[in-house]
């Protein structure tokens, strides 16, 4: 599997071998990280259409999964610590990429709560891969609290997205 | 009747002077409290302001001035205020005092003439002239209204005071302030980022507050008067949470040691030295008047509380219980009382209680009422709140009677209330 990811990764500017190696890389994630609760989808950018002959190319970040938590938490569940089993292998995989984890959370408590919140659930999914082996220098965090919801609304679904570690590639 | 309302403001006022000498000790901060919960409101007649000097010029002026008056007199929570210009039948018979004067305009100068009689006899208690130049009519009103306050209460208003606030965008927010009546709001930064939680010095000169730049939370110091703001934190990358000490000193919440823990840095952000050594949650730090003790949140017994502890950070204990979540405290000017909100079902409620915990008493409650901060005087609160639709800026006593609602543009939060101008205080 790590030879395979290397062949993808040296020949990704190849749009049929990195075609293969999206493929590849889809299926591990799929068995590594089912998604953490019905209510609360991973969401990265949503993909253009697929046009009839190729997929577009998967990046590192649209890789990484990101990790949520429940309310006024900074635990990570069993589902969250296997989002970031796939993740610290993908960033073992991509040893020269460099990320940093941010920490949100849903808009219930005061601002400086949620940044101190934010900020706890960012170091925890940073430890968590530190632990799994990955170097600390790699991965730095930073705490947007409840600045930056991903949705909007005030009900269960809006939250449970919105309280959440999200990756970004450097 | 009358001899005894002069009589009892001659005790209010001995009582403010003896509050303020017994200020020395301050073993827990306790000084005499003017204000109790439970005050009445004075009943005032308010007459329009009479023209003099340039007529024309004065009358336009007065025709202005009478309703800022009556709104700074009314938003003090300390008044029940009747207009004599609109009450042309019977006035309140209970009314204990009637305000009034005139407003003489030569050439570019204006003078309020202020004059507070007693009612319904109208003997006089204070007649002063407040001088400036005619775009100065709104300041001069104000002074006004705050000596209405002392001379009817013992204590000032807090009509010439403004309030910082954060107005928010889907991506970024903005540092604001604006008069306290609500006039005249304008952005201090233009920082296009992450910005929260002001904070005024006590000069009243600068706000110290929090922004997201770059790849860390730091804290900045904008002065009011136009300039630069200057970063006032360094290292890891989280600084959030400032509040100023009387001394200057700038307590605030940051990471650079690991998780989020409470420090106590110069004025000018430098020498921080560490109160809070726990795994968990450390933030919110508000000042007790005198400096010498710090309320924040912790999540250290499992929940979000509020705790109270020295300066050095000993003698850390919880504030409340019964409460399962309680954070964003203010400490009271006057030291008696702490603010702060508590979790209900589904938002949080404006609480106090005395600066031992005991007596807590909801103030604000339904929706999301969040962030209290008191006046200089101890006797109001303001707090951001979702009442009335949209996120607004309100002001109650503290009876719980919302007195003002501060209507400015956007969504805003995060309100601070600066100290008194240097010349009123």
């Amino acid at each position: 599997m790590i030879r395979s990811s290397r062949f993808a990764l040296i020949c990704m500017p190849l749009l049929a071998l990195a075609l293969l190696s999206g493929c590849a890389k889809k299926k591990v994630i799929a068995e590594a990280a089912p998604p953490p609760a019905p209510e609360a989808p991973a969401a990265p950018a949503p993909a253009p259409p697929p046009s009839a002959s190729e997929e577009p190319v998967k990046t590192l970040q649209d890789k990484l999964t990101d990790v949520f938590y429940d309310y006024d938490s900074a635990q990570l569940s069993s589902a969250a610590q296997a989002t970031l089993d796939a993740d610290a292998k993908l960033l073992s995989d991509n040893a020269n990429e460099q990320v940093t984890i941010e920490g949100h959370c849903d808009e219930r408590g005061t601002v400086e709560y949620n940044l101190a919140l934010g900020d706890r659930r960012a170091q925890s999914a940073k430890d968590y891969l530190v632990r799994f082996g990955i170097s600390a220098s790699r991965v730095q965090t930073i705490s947007y609290g409840e600045e930056r919801p991903f949705a909007t609304g005030s009900d269960e679904s809006a939250w449970s997205q919105n309280r959440r570690a999200h990756f970004v590639v450097r | 009747m009358r001899r005894w309302t002069a009589s009892l403001l001659f005790a209010l006022c001995a009582l403010a002077l003896w509050g303020a000498r017994a200020e020395a000790p301050a073993q827990d901060e306790v000084r005499i409290d003017l204000s109790t919960d439970t005050q009445k409101r004075i009943g005032l007649v308010l007459e329009s302001l009479t023209a003099a000097g340039d007529r024309t010029a004065a009358r336009v002026l007065s025709v202005q001035a009478d309703p800022i008056l009556a709104n700074d007199l009314a938003g003090s929570g300390l008044f029940d205020v009747a207009k004599a210009w609109e009450n042309t039948g019977s006035l309140p018979a209970d009314a204990q005092a009637v305000v009034g004067g005139k407003l003489t305009v030569s050439g570019g100068t204006l003078v309020l003439t202020g004059e507070i009689n007693d009612f319904p006899a109208r003997r006089l208690i204070a007649r002063t002239d407040y001088r400036g130049p005619v775009t100065d009519l709104r300041r001069l009103v104000h002074r006004f209204a705050d000596e209405v306050a002392l001379h009817l209460t013992g204590e000032a208003g807090v009509a010439q005071t403004r309030i910082a606030y954060v107005q928010k965008g889907t991506r970024s927010s903005e540092l604001h302030v604006v008069d306290i009546d609500g006039f005249g709001p304008r952005p201090l930064t233009a920082f296009k980022s992450p910005l929260t939680s002001p904070a005024w010095t006590p000069s009243g000169q600068e706000v110290v507050f929090s922004a997201l730049r770059g790849a860390a939370w730091n804290l900045y110091a904008v002065p009011l008067n136009g300039g630069a703001a200057r970063q006032a934190s360094h290292g890891g990358t989280l600084n959030i949470a400032p509040a100023v000490a009387p001394d200057g000193a700038i307590a605030y919440v940051s990471n650079k040691d690991g998780n989020s823990e409470i420090y106590v840095a110069n004025a000018d952000g430098g020498g921080p030295r560490r109160l809070t050594v726990n795994r968990g949650i450390d933030t919110s730090p508000a000042w007790s008047p005198t400096g010498q003790r710090i309320a924040f949140t912790s999540d250290r017994g499992g929940s979000a509380q509020v705790y109270v502890m020295d300066r050095d950070g000993g003698n850390a204990r919880r504030l409340v219980s019964g409460f399962s979540y309680t954070d964003s405290p203010a400490w009271s000017p006057k030291g008696d009382k702490i603010a702060f909100v508590i979790r209900t079902g589904g938002g949080f409620d404006v609480y106090t209680a005395n600066a031992d915990g005991s007596n807590p008493r909801a103030i604000a409650t339904g929706g999301q009422n969040e962030n209290p901060h008191w006046s200089p005087d101890g006797r109001l609160l303001v707090f951001s709140s979702n009442r009335g639709g949209g996120r607004g800026l309100y002001i109650s006593d503290l009876r719980g009677t919302i007195v003002r609602r501060i209507e400015v543009p956007g969504t805003v939060a995060n309100p601070a209330w600066s100290p008194r101008p240097a010349a009123a205080r």
